[in-house]
Protein backbone atom coordinates (compact mmCIF):
# COMPACT_ATOMS: atom_id res chain seq x y z
CA UNK A 1 0.00 0.00 0.00
CA UNK A 2 2.68 2.51 1.38
CA UNK A 3 4.58 1.62 -1.80
CA UNK A 4 1.74 2.21 -4.46
CA UNK A 5 1.43 5.42 -2.71
CA UNK A 6 5.17 6.41 -2.94
CA UNK A 7 5.31 5.29 -6.64
CA UNK A 8 1.91 7.34 -7.51
CA UNK A 9 2.95 10.18 -5.28
CA UNK A 10 6.24 10.60 -6.85
CA UNK A 11 5.19 10.11 -10.69
CA UNK A 12 2.55 12.77 -9.99
CA UNK A 13 4.73 15.17 -8.09
CA UNK A 14 7.17 14.75 -11.51
CA UNK A 15 4.41 15.47 -13.53
CA UNK A 16 3.62 18.33 -11.88
CA UNK A 17 7.00 20.03 -11.89
CA UNK A 18 7.82 19.41 -15.36
CA UNK A 19 4.49 20.85 -16.44
CA UNK A 20 5.18 23.71 -14.52
CA UNK A 21 9.05 23.59 -16.05
CA UNK A 22 7.43 23.34 -19.69
CA UNK A 23 4.46 26.45 -19.43
CA UNK A 24 7.00 29.05 -17.74
CA UNK A 25 9.21 28.78 -20.66
CA UNK A 26 6.15 28.99 -23.20
CA UNK A 27 4.61 31.66 -20.80
CA UNK A 28 7.66 33.76 -20.60
CA UNK A 29 7.15 35.85 -24.22
CA UNK A 30 3.99 35.99 -23.53
CA UNK A 31 4.69 37.76 -20.11
CA UNK A 32 6.74 40.80 -21.56
CA UNK A 33 3.80 42.58 -23.11
CA UNK A 34 4.28 45.84 -24.21
CA UNK A 35 3.84 47.47 -20.71
CA UNK A 36 7.55 45.25 -19.89
CA UNK A 37 8.85 46.16 -22.95
CA UNK A 38 10.69 49.29 -22.21
CA UNK A 39 12.05 47.05 -18.82
CA UNK A 40 15.50 46.25 -19.43
CA UNK A 41 15.92 42.39 -18.84
CA UNK A 42 18.63 41.07 -16.90
CA UNK A 43 20.42 37.93 -16.95
CA UNK A 44 21.78 35.69 -14.20
CA UNK A 45 24.93 36.54 -15.33
CA UNK A 46 24.45 40.41 -14.58
CA UNK A 47 23.14 39.74 -11.42
CA UNK A 48 26.04 37.67 -10.51
CA UNK A 49 28.14 40.67 -11.21
CA UNK A 50 26.96 42.83 -8.18
CA UNK A 51 27.73 40.95 -4.87
CA UNK A 52 29.02 43.42 -2.56
CA UNK A 53 27.63 45.44 -0.25
CA UNK A 54 28.54 48.62 -1.99
CA UNK A 55 26.94 47.39 -5.55
CA UNK A 56 24.35 44.86 -4.60
CA UNK A 57 21.51 43.87 -7.20
CA UNK A 58 18.93 40.88 -5.89
CA UNK A 59 16.42 39.19 -8.18
CA UNK A 60 13.20 39.22 -6.12
CA UNK A 61 9.94 37.29 -7.88
CA UNK A 62 10.96 38.35 -11.20
CA UNK A 63 12.48 41.20 -11.11
CA UNK A 64 16.24 42.78 -10.06
CA UNK A 65 16.78 45.29 -7.85
CA UNK A 66 19.87 47.37 -6.71
CA UNK A 67 19.25 47.64 -3.05
CA UNK A 68 23.18 49.23 -2.72
CA UNK A 69 21.85 52.24 -0.90
CA UNK A 70 19.37 50.87 0.50
CA UNK A 71 21.57 48.30 2.44
CA UNK A 72 22.94 49.80 5.29
CA UNK A 73 18.83 50.82 6.10
CA UNK A 74 18.14 47.08 6.30
CA UNK A 75 17.23 46.23 9.59
CA UNK A 76 18.56 42.75 10.06
CA UNK A 77 22.22 41.40 10.24
CA UNK A 78 24.58 42.32 7.40
CA UNK A 79 24.97 38.78 7.23
CA UNK A 80 21.39 37.64 7.04
CA UNK A 81 21.20 39.95 4.03
CA UNK A 82 24.77 40.77 2.07
CA UNK A 83 24.97 36.61 1.66
CA UNK A 84 21.80 37.19 -1.39
CA UNK A 85 23.64 40.11 -3.02
CA UNK A 86 23.60 38.96 -6.74
CA UNK A 87 21.40 35.93 -6.51
CA UNK A 88 18.06 35.49 -6.98
CA UNK A 89 16.64 35.77 -3.41
CA UNK A 90 12.78 35.30 -4.17
CA UNK A 91 12.55 32.47 -1.70
CA UNK A 92 14.75 34.48 1.40
CA UNK A 93 12.08 37.72 0.72
CA UNK A 94 9.13 35.58 1.14
CA UNK A 95 9.80 33.36 3.86
CA UNK A 96 11.40 35.87 6.27
CA UNK A 97 11.83 35.13 10.09
CA UNK A 98 9.00 32.38 11.27
CA UNK A 99 8.88 31.98 7.48
CA UNK A 100 6.49 34.81 6.96
CA UNK A 101 7.07 37.17 3.96
CA UNK A 102 8.09 40.81 4.09
CA UNK A 103 5.51 43.43 5.10
CA UNK A 104 3.48 45.23 2.04
CA UNK A 105 5.37 48.06 2.73
CA UNK A 106 8.63 46.24 2.30
CA UNK A 107 6.86 45.34 -1.00
CA UNK A 108 6.26 49.00 -1.92
CA UNK A 109 9.75 50.37 -0.84
CA UNK A 110 11.59 47.62 -2.91
CA UNK A 111 9.29 48.62 -5.80
CA UNK A 112 11.76 52.05 -5.90
CA UNK A 113 15.10 50.35 -6.27
CA UNK A 114 14.01 48.16 -9.60
CA UNK A 115 16.44 48.03 -12.49
CA UNK A 116 14.79 45.32 -14.63
CA UNK A 117 13.03 42.53 -14.64
CA UNK A 118 14.76 39.05 -14.13
CA UNK A 119 15.21 36.76 -17.56
CA UNK A 120 15.87 33.23 -16.36
CA UNK A 121 17.48 30.97 -18.25
CA UNK A 122 16.18 27.49 -17.56
CA UNK B 1 -0.49 -3.37 26.04
CA UNK B 2 -2.08 -0.74 28.33
CA UNK B 3 -4.55 2.29 27.01
CA UNK B 4 -1.72 4.71 28.28
CA UNK B 5 1.25 2.93 26.57
CA UNK B 6 -1.13 2.67 23.05
CA UNK B 7 -1.54 6.15 23.09
CA UNK B 8 1.70 7.63 24.17
CA UNK B 9 2.98 6.90 20.16
CA UNK B 10 0.55 8.89 19.16
CA UNK B 11 1.07 11.73 21.65
CA UNK B 12 4.59 11.77 20.42
CA UNK B 13 4.06 12.14 17.26
CA UNK B 14 1.51 14.61 17.34
CA UNK B 15 3.44 16.91 19.55
CA UNK B 16 6.31 16.62 17.70
CA UNK B 17 4.27 17.98 14.63
CA UNK B 18 2.44 20.06 16.61
CA UNK B 19 5.03 22.22 17.94
CA UNK B 20 6.84 23.26 15.28
CA UNK B 21 3.68 24.52 13.39
CA UNK B 22 1.92 25.66 16.37
CA UNK B 23 5.00 27.43 16.29
CA UNK B 24 5.82 28.44 12.92
CA UNK B 25 1.78 29.10 12.48
CA UNK B 26 1.13 31.54 9.41
CA UNK B 27 -1.07 34.92 9.80
CA UNK B 28 -1.75 36.97 7.39
CA UNK B 29 -0.31 35.22 4.41
CA UNK B 30 -2.00 34.18 1.69
CA UNK B 31 -3.57 30.47 1.38
CA UNK B 32 -1.14 28.63 -0.76
CA UNK B 33 2.12 30.33 0.89
CA UNK B 34 0.54 29.38 4.50
CA UNK B 35 0.01 26.21 3.26
CA UNK B 36 3.56 25.81 2.09
CA UNK B 37 5.02 26.84 5.49
CA UNK B 38 2.59 24.76 7.21
CA UNK B 39 3.66 21.38 5.04
CA UNK B 40 7.21 22.20 5.45
CA UNK B 41 6.74 22.14 9.27
CA UNK B 42 4.34 19.00 9.34
CA UNK B 43 6.74 17.12 7.42
CA UNK B 44 9.68 18.37 9.70
CA UNK B 45 7.84 17.23 12.89
CA UNK B 46 6.87 13.60 10.96
CA UNK B 47 11.12 13.12 10.35
CA UNK B 48 11.98 14.55 13.49
CA UNK B 49 9.29 11.60 14.70
CA UNK B 50 10.64 9.09 12.70
CA UNK B 51 13.99 9.33 13.50
CA UNK B 52 13.01 9.08 17.20
CA UNK B 53 10.83 5.70 16.37
CA UNK B 54 14.11 4.17 14.33
CA UNK B 55 15.83 4.51 17.80
CA UNK B 56 16.17 0.42 19.50
CA UNK B 57 16.00 1.08 23.00
CA UNK B 58 14.77 -1.72 25.48
CA UNK B 59 12.71 1.35 27.95
CA UNK B 60 11.76 3.39 24.84
CA UNK B 61 10.17 0.56 23.29
CA UNK B 62 8.15 -0.69 26.29
CA UNK B 63 7.08 2.73 26.75
CA UNK B 64 6.05 3.21 23.03
CA UNK B 65 4.49 -0.08 22.59
CA UNK B 66 7.17 -2.43 21.46
CA UNK B 67 9.69 -2.13 18.55
CA UNK B 68 7.38 -4.09 16.02
CA UNK B 69 4.92 -1.05 16.28
CA UNK B 70 7.82 1.37 16.72
CA UNK B 71 9.29 0.16 13.17
CA UNK B 72 5.66 0.51 11.80
CA UNK B 73 5.12 4.03 12.80
CA UNK B 74 8.69 4.82 11.10
CA UNK B 75 7.96 3.36 7.85
CA UNK B 76 4.54 5.11 7.95
CA UNK B 77 5.65 8.38 9.10
CA UNK B 78 8.35 8.65 6.91
CA UNK B 79 6.20 7.70 4.32
CA UNK B 80 3.58 10.86 5.47
CA UNK B 81 6.87 12.81 5.65
CA UNK B 82 7.98 12.65 2.40
CA UNK B 83 4.11 13.12 0.63
CA UNK B 84 4.09 16.40 2.53
CA UNK B 85 7.33 17.41 1.55
CA UNK B 86 6.44 17.14 -2.04
CA UNK B 87 3.13 18.79 -1.91
CA UNK B 88 5.57 22.06 -0.15
CA UNK B 89 7.56 23.34 -3.13
CA UNK B 90 3.92 22.80 -5.06
CA UNK B 91 2.30 24.99 -2.54
CA UNK B 92 4.75 27.52 -3.12
CA UNK B 93 4.49 27.47 -6.68
CA UNK B 94 0.47 27.84 -6.46
CA UNK B 95 1.41 30.94 -4.47
CA UNK B 96 3.51 31.64 -7.25
CA UNK B 97 0.77 31.36 -10.25
CA UNK B 98 -1.60 33.61 -9.09
CA UNK B 99 1.01 36.28 -10.69
CA UNK B 100 2.32 34.39 -13.07
CA UNK B 101 3.68 30.98 -13.86
CA UNK B 102 6.74 32.46 -14.71
CA UNK B 103 7.14 33.48 -10.98
CA UNK B 104 5.70 29.45 -9.93
CA UNK B 105 8.31 28.27 -11.84
CA UNK B 106 10.71 30.44 -10.45
CA UNK B 107 10.23 29.96 -6.72
CA UNK B 108 10.62 26.41 -7.31
CA UNK B 109 13.10 25.98 -10.22
CA UNK B 110 16.01 24.28 -9.62
CA UNK B 111 17.63 26.02 -11.91
CA UNK B 112 17.66 28.87 -9.79
CA UNK B 113 21.22 30.40 -8.08
CA UNK B 114 20.09 29.96 -4.58
CA UNK B 115 21.45 27.44 -2.69
CA UNK B 116 18.36 27.40 -0.11
CA UNK B 117 16.29 26.12 -3.25
CA UNK B 118 19.43 23.93 -3.96
CA UNK B 119 19.65 22.39 -0.76
CA UNK B 120 15.89 21.90 -0.77
CA UNK B 121 16.00 19.98 -4.02
CA UNK B 122 18.88 18.19 -2.80
CA UNK B 123 17.13 17.17 0.32
CA UNK B 124 14.05 16.06 -1.37
CA UNK B 125 16.10 13.68 -4.26
CA UNK B 126 17.94 12.09 -1.41
CA UNK B 127 14.26 11.17 -0.12
CA UNK B 128 12.80 10.17 -2.74
CA UNK B 129 15.91 7.77 -3.95
CA UNK B 130 16.37 6.28 -0.27
CA UNK B 131 12.42 5.64 -0.67
CA UNK B 132 12.43 3.71 -3.80
CA UNK B 133 15.63 2.09 -2.18
CA UNK B 134 13.82 0.85 1.12
CA UNK B 135 10.60 -0.55 -1.16
CA UNK B 136 13.09 -2.41 -3.00
CA UNK B 137 12.86 -5.42 -0.72
CA UNK B 138 14.61 -7.98 -3.02
CA UNK B 139 17.86 -5.89 -2.28
CA UNK B 140 20.20 -8.31 0.09
CA UNK B 141 20.07 -6.85 3.59
CA UNK B 142 23.27 -5.13 3.65
CA UNK B 143 23.41 -3.09 0.49
CA UNK B 144 19.75 -1.88 1.28
CA UNK B 145 20.87 -0.85 4.71
CA UNK B 146 23.10 1.54 3.61
CA UNK B 147 21.19 2.82 0.58
CA UNK B 148 18.14 3.40 3.45
CA UNK B 149 21.09 5.50 5.09
CA UNK B 150 20.23 7.81 2.34
CA UNK B 151 17.34 8.84 3.94
CA UNK B 152 19.35 10.07 7.07
CA UNK B 153 21.11 12.00 4.69
CA UNK B 154 18.51 13.46 3.35
CA UNK B 155 16.59 14.20 6.78
CA UNK B 156 19.65 16.41 7.38
CA UNK B 157 19.80 18.16 4.57
CA UNK B 158 16.04 19.10 4.68
CA UNK B 159 16.73 20.84 8.10
CA UNK B 160 19.76 22.99 6.30
CA UNK B 161 17.68 23.92 4.16
CA UNK B 162 15.06 25.56 6.89
CA UNK B 163 18.30 26.72 8.15
CA UNK B 164 19.45 28.60 4.90
CA UNK B 165 15.37 30.25 4.86
CA UNK B 166 17.22 32.10 8.57
CA UNK B 167 14.70 30.73 10.29
CA UNK B 168 17.22 30.70 13.13
CA UNK B 169 15.51 29.04 16.33
CA UNK B 170 13.35 26.40 15.37
CA UNK B 171 15.30 25.11 12.52
CA UNK B 172 19.00 25.01 14.87
CA UNK B 173 16.51 23.23 17.52
CA UNK B 174 15.13 20.77 15.12
CA UNK B 175 18.00 20.07 13.05
CA UNK B 176 20.05 19.62 16.77
CA UNK B 177 17.76 17.22 17.59
CA UNK B 178 17.75 15.15 14.44
CA UNK B 179 21.29 14.91 14.32
CA UNK B 180 21.00 13.86 17.95
CA UNK B 181 18.75 10.88 17.27
CA UNK B 182 20.85 10.21 13.92
CA UNK B 183 24.08 9.93 16.17
CA UNK B 184 22.35 7.91 18.96
CA UNK B 185 20.77 5.51 16.60
CA UNK B 186 23.94 5.08 14.64
CA UNK B 187 26.24 4.84 17.87
CA UNK B 188 23.84 2.76 19.88
CA UNK B 189 22.11 0.39 17.34
CA UNK B 190 24.00 0.03 14.42
CA UNK B 191 27.65 0.71 16.18
CA UNK B 192 26.29 -1.69 19.10
CA UNK B 193 27.38 0.61 22.01
CA UNK B 194 24.21 -0.59 23.60
CA UNK B 195 24.78 -4.42 22.66
CA UNK B 196 26.28 -6.91 25.72
CA UNK B 197 29.02 -8.69 24.69
CA UNK B 198 28.52 -13.01 24.40
CA UNK B 199 29.68 -15.77 23.21
CA UNK B 200 28.44 -18.86 21.47
CA UNK B 201 28.45 -21.67 24.31
CA UNK B 202 27.24 -24.77 21.98
CA UNK B 203 25.36 -25.19 18.11
CA UNK B 204 22.75 -27.78 17.96
CA UNK B 205 21.09 -28.40 14.48
CA UNK B 206 17.42 -28.92 14.76
CA UNK B 207 16.17 -29.02 11.28
CA UNK B 208 17.45 -28.47 7.89
CA UNK B 209 18.84 -25.36 7.43
CA UNK B 210 18.09 -24.55 11.03
CA UNK B 211 20.08 -24.43 14.18
CA UNK B 212 19.95 -23.85 17.81
CA UNK B 213 22.46 -21.32 19.29
CA UNK B 214 23.04 -20.73 23.06
CA UNK B 215 25.13 -17.68 24.28
CA UNK B 216 26.33 -16.77 27.42
CA UNK B 217 27.15 -13.63 28.94
CA UNK B 218 30.90 -12.19 28.96
CA UNK B 219 29.51 -9.02 31.43
CA UNK B 220 26.14 -7.91 32.76
CA UNK B 221 23.72 -10.27 31.22
CA UNK B 222 20.49 -9.17 29.57
CA UNK B 223 16.97 -9.71 31.83
CA UNK B 224 14.78 -11.82 29.36
CA UNK B 225 11.87 -13.43 29.59
CA UNK B 226 10.61 -16.65 27.91
CA UNK B 227 8.81 -15.67 23.90
CA UNK B 228 11.09 -12.18 23.96
CA UNK B 229 13.22 -11.49 20.67
CA UNK B 230 16.51 -10.22 21.07
CA UNK B 231 19.16 -8.49 18.35
CA UNK B 232 22.19 -9.83 17.77
CA UNK B 233 25.37 -10.21 15.86
CA UNK B 234 27.79 -12.47 15.68
CA UNK B 235 31.70 -11.89 14.41
CA UNK B 236 34.39 -13.91 14.84
CA UNK B 237 35.61 -16.81 16.03
CA UNK B 238 38.44 -19.77 16.22
CA UNK B 239 37.10 -21.10 11.96
CA UNK B 240 34.38 -18.01 11.81
CA UNK B 241 34.03 -15.20 9.91
CA UNK B 242 30.63 -13.20 11.00
CA UNK B 243 28.53 -10.64 8.96
CA UNK B 244 28.37 -8.90 12.36
CA UNK B 245 24.70 -7.44 11.53
CA UNK B 246 21.87 -7.35 14.17
CA UNK B 247 19.20 -9.73 12.98
CA UNK B 248 16.10 -10.37 15.35
CA UNK B 249 15.76 -14.15 16.66
CA UNK B 250 13.11 -15.25 19.25
CA UNK B 251 14.49 -16.64 22.74
CA UNK B 252 14.12 -20.23 22.15
CA UNK B 253 15.25 -20.82 26.01
CA UNK B 254 16.14 -18.93 28.95
CA UNK B 255 19.09 -20.80 31.63
CA UNK B 256 20.55 -22.63 32.60
CA UNK B 257 22.10 -19.52 34.97
CA UNK B 258 22.23 -16.16 32.87
CA UNK B 259 22.20 -17.28 29.25
CA UNK B 260 19.79 -18.26 26.42
CA UNK B 261 19.62 -19.84 23.54
CA UNK B 262 18.00 -18.68 19.70
CA UNK B 263 17.00 -20.88 16.97
CA UNK B 264 18.48 -19.42 13.50
CA UNK B 265 16.87 -20.47 10.28
CA UNK B 266 18.78 -19.84 7.64
CA UNK B 267 16.44 -17.25 5.12
CA UNK B 268 19.09 -15.11 3.88
CA UNK B 269 23.15 -14.49 2.83
CA UNK B 270 23.79 -13.94 6.43
CA UNK B 271 21.57 -16.28 8.36
CA UNK B 272 22.63 -18.68 5.82
CA UNK B 273 26.30 -18.20 7.52
CA UNK B 274 25.38 -18.42 10.93
CA UNK B 275 24.47 -22.49 10.14
CA UNK B 276 28.14 -22.71 10.72
CA UNK B 277 28.88 -20.76 13.74
CA UNK B 278 30.53 -23.05 16.33
CA UNK B 279 31.66 -22.39 19.89
CA UNK B 280 33.92 -19.08 21.14
CA UNK B 281 32.27 -17.37 18.17
CA UNK B 282 31.49 -13.56 20.00
CA UNK B 283 28.43 -12.03 19.61
CA UNK B 284 26.72 -9.06 21.08
CA UNK B 285 23.25 -8.67 21.90
CA UNK B 286 20.74 -5.84 22.19
CA UNK B 287 17.49 -6.64 23.95
CA UNK B 288 15.62 -7.95 25.39
CA UNK B 289 12.23 -6.55 23.25
CA UNK B 290 8.63 -7.51 22.59
CA UNK B 291 5.62 -8.85 24.66
CA UNK B 292 3.97 -11.08 22.34
CA UNK B 293 2.90 -14.14 24.58
CA UNK B 294 3.64 -11.74 28.31
CA UNK B 295 -0.06 -11.14 28.93
CA UNK B 296 -1.73 -14.20 27.96
CA UNK B 297 -5.41 -14.07 29.72
CA UNK B 298 -6.95 -17.12 31.28
CA UNK B 299 -9.23 -18.16 28.21
CA UNK B 300 -8.59 -20.89 25.99
CA UNK B 301 -5.89 -20.07 22.92
CA UNK B 302 -4.88 -21.48 19.46
CA UNK B 303 -1.53 -21.06 19.03
CA UNK B 304 -0.13 -21.52 15.18
CA UNK B 305 3.19 -21.48 14.18
CA UNK B 306 5.06 -21.13 10.68
CA UNK B 307 8.30 -22.94 10.46
CA UNK B 308 10.96 -20.90 12.21
CA UNK B 309 7.68 -18.97 13.92
CA UNK B 310 7.89 -22.19 16.41
CA UNK B 311 10.31 -20.31 18.77
CA UNK B 312 8.40 -18.25 20.93
CA UNK B 313 6.26 -20.85 21.60
CA UNK B 314 8.37 -23.61 22.52
CA UNK B 315 10.13 -20.52 24.74
CA UNK B 316 6.99 -20.85 26.79
CA UNK B 317 6.54 -24.54 27.03
CA UNK B 318 10.18 -25.01 27.91
CA UNK B 319 9.83 -22.63 31.06
CA UNK B 320 6.16 -23.26 32.44
CA UNK B 321 3.55 -25.70 32.46
CA UNK B 322 -0.04 -23.74 30.42
CA UNK B 323 -2.37 -22.70 32.73
CA UNK B 324 -5.27 -22.54 30.37
CA UNK B 325 -6.12 -24.81 27.25
CA UNK B 326 -4.08 -24.42 24.35
CA UNK B 327 -3.78 -25.83 20.68
CA UNK B 328 -0.38 -25.65 19.25
CA UNK B 329 -0.86 -25.91 14.98
CA UNK B 330 2.78 -26.22 14.22
CA UNK B 331 3.41 -26.25 10.25
CA UNK B 332 6.04 -26.87 8.67
CA UNK B 333 6.86 -27.65 5.10
CA UNK B 334 7.96 -31.35 5.35
CA UNK B 335 10.03 -33.43 8.42
CA UNK B 336 12.91 -32.67 7.54
CA UNK B 337 11.71 -28.82 8.69
CA UNK B 338 10.15 -29.96 11.70
CA UNK B 339 12.50 -28.48 14.16
CA UNK B 340 11.93 -29.30 18.24
CA UNK B 341 8.87 -31.73 16.86
CA UNK B 342 9.93 -34.76 19.16
CA UNK B 343 10.40 -32.09 22.10
CA UNK B 344 7.23 -30.47 21.43
CA UNK B 345 5.67 -33.83 21.61
CA UNK B 346 7.31 -34.56 24.69
CA UNK B 347 6.14 -31.19 26.22
CA UNK B 348 2.60 -32.10 25.08
CA UNK B 349 2.75 -35.54 27.16
CA UNK B 350 3.59 -34.00 30.47
CA UNK B 351 1.17 -30.47 30.03
CA UNK B 352 -2.49 -31.37 29.97
CA UNK B 353 -3.14 -28.29 28.98
CA UNK B 354 -1.38 -28.52 25.35
CA UNK B 355 -2.63 -30.31 22.62
CA UNK B 356 -0.38 -30.42 19.83
CA UNK B 357 -1.35 -30.85 15.99
CA UNK B 358 1.69 -30.94 13.86
CA UNK B 359 1.42 -30.82 10.09
CA UNK B 360 3.52 -30.79 7.15
CA UNK B 361 2.19 -28.81 4.38
CA UNK B 362 4.30 -29.38 1.85
CA UNK B 363 6.07 -26.11 0.17
CA UNK B 364 4.27 -22.88 -0.86
CA UNK B 365 1.58 -21.35 1.44
CA UNK B 366 -0.86 -24.25 3.38
CA UNK B 367 -4.40 -24.07 2.56
CA UNK B 368 -5.16 -22.07 6.26
CA UNK B 369 -9.16 -22.83 5.76
CA UNK B 370 -8.63 -26.25 6.07
CA UNK B 371 -6.01 -26.07 9.14
CA UNK B 372 -8.16 -23.61 11.35
CA UNK B 373 -11.32 -24.67 13.76
CA UNK B 374 -14.49 -23.90 12.05
CA UNK B 375 -16.06 -20.54 13.67
CA UNK B 376 -18.04 -22.21 16.61
CA UNK B 377 -14.83 -24.00 17.94
CA UNK B 378 -12.80 -20.48 17.53
CA UNK B 379 -15.35 -18.63 19.99
CA UNK B 380 -14.24 -17.68 23.28
CA UNK B 381 -10.69 -18.08 21.80
CA UNK B 382 -7.04 -15.94 21.65
CA UNK B 383 -5.31 -16.73 18.67
CA UNK B 384 -1.20 -15.89 18.93
CA UNK B 385 0.37 -16.41 15.51
CA UNK B 386 4.41 -16.47 14.40
CA UNK B 387 5.49 -16.97 11.37
CA UNK B 388 6.19 -15.40 7.61
CA UNK B 389 4.66 -12.31 7.17
CA UNK B 390 2.20 -13.93 4.30
CA UNK B 391 1.28 -16.97 6.39
CA UNK B 392 0.38 -14.02 9.45
CA UNK B 393 -1.66 -12.08 6.63
CA UNK B 394 -3.66 -15.32 5.69
CA UNK B 395 -4.51 -17.16 9.40
CA UNK B 396 -5.17 -13.45 10.03
CA UNK B 397 -8.00 -13.26 7.22
CA UNK B 398 -9.15 -16.19 7.73
CA UNK B 399 -9.72 -15.85 11.62
CA UNK B 400 -11.58 -12.38 11.11
CA UNK B 401 -14.40 -14.00 8.45
CA UNK B 402 -15.08 -16.34 10.91
CA UNK B 403 -15.65 -14.16 13.45
CA UNK B 404 -12.16 -13.79 15.22
CA UNK B 405 -12.06 -10.22 16.76
CA UNK B 406 -8.98 -8.13 16.01
CA UNK B 407 -8.70 -7.67 19.51
CA UNK B 408 -8.19 -11.49 19.89
CA UNK B 409 -5.56 -12.02 16.89
CA UNK B 410 -2.29 -11.22 18.35
CA UNK B 411 1.19 -12.02 15.90
CA UNK B 412 4.52 -11.33 15.75
CA UNK B 413 6.86 -10.47 12.36
CA UNK B 414 10.35 -9.43 13.27
CA UNK B 415 10.62 -7.77 10.03
CA UNK B 416 12.38 -4.84 10.71
CA UNK B 417 12.86 -3.49 7.23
Amino acid sequence: MTRKLFIFSTIAFWIAVTGLGTLSVWWLPAGQGTAQARDKTLSPADLAKHTSPENCWMAIRGAVYDLSTYLPEHPSRPDIVLPWCGKEASEAYNTKMKGRPHSPYADELLAKYRIGSFAKVP
Amino acid sequence: MNRLRFLLLPIVVSFLVGVPVFWAFPEDLRFWRATAIVLGWVGCGLLLASLLLMVREVRLAIWLGGLERMTLWHHRGGVAAYLVLLLHPLALAADGWHESPLLAWQVISPFSMSWTVWVGWGALLLLMLGLATTFARRLPYGPWRWLHGLLGIGVIIGFVHVLLLGISIAALLATLAAVLLLVWRLIRVDAGLAARPYVVNSVHPVARSMVEISLQPLATPIVARAGQFVLVAFFHGPHYRGCGEYHPFTICATGPGVGFSIGIKALGDCTQQMQRLEPGVAARVQGPFGEFLAERPATPQIWVAGGVGITPFLSILRSELLSQPTRLLYLFRSAADAAFLDELQALADRDAHLILEAVPTGAGLPNVEKLLPASDLLSGNECYLCGPPALIESLSRVLRDRGVSELNIHFERLDFR
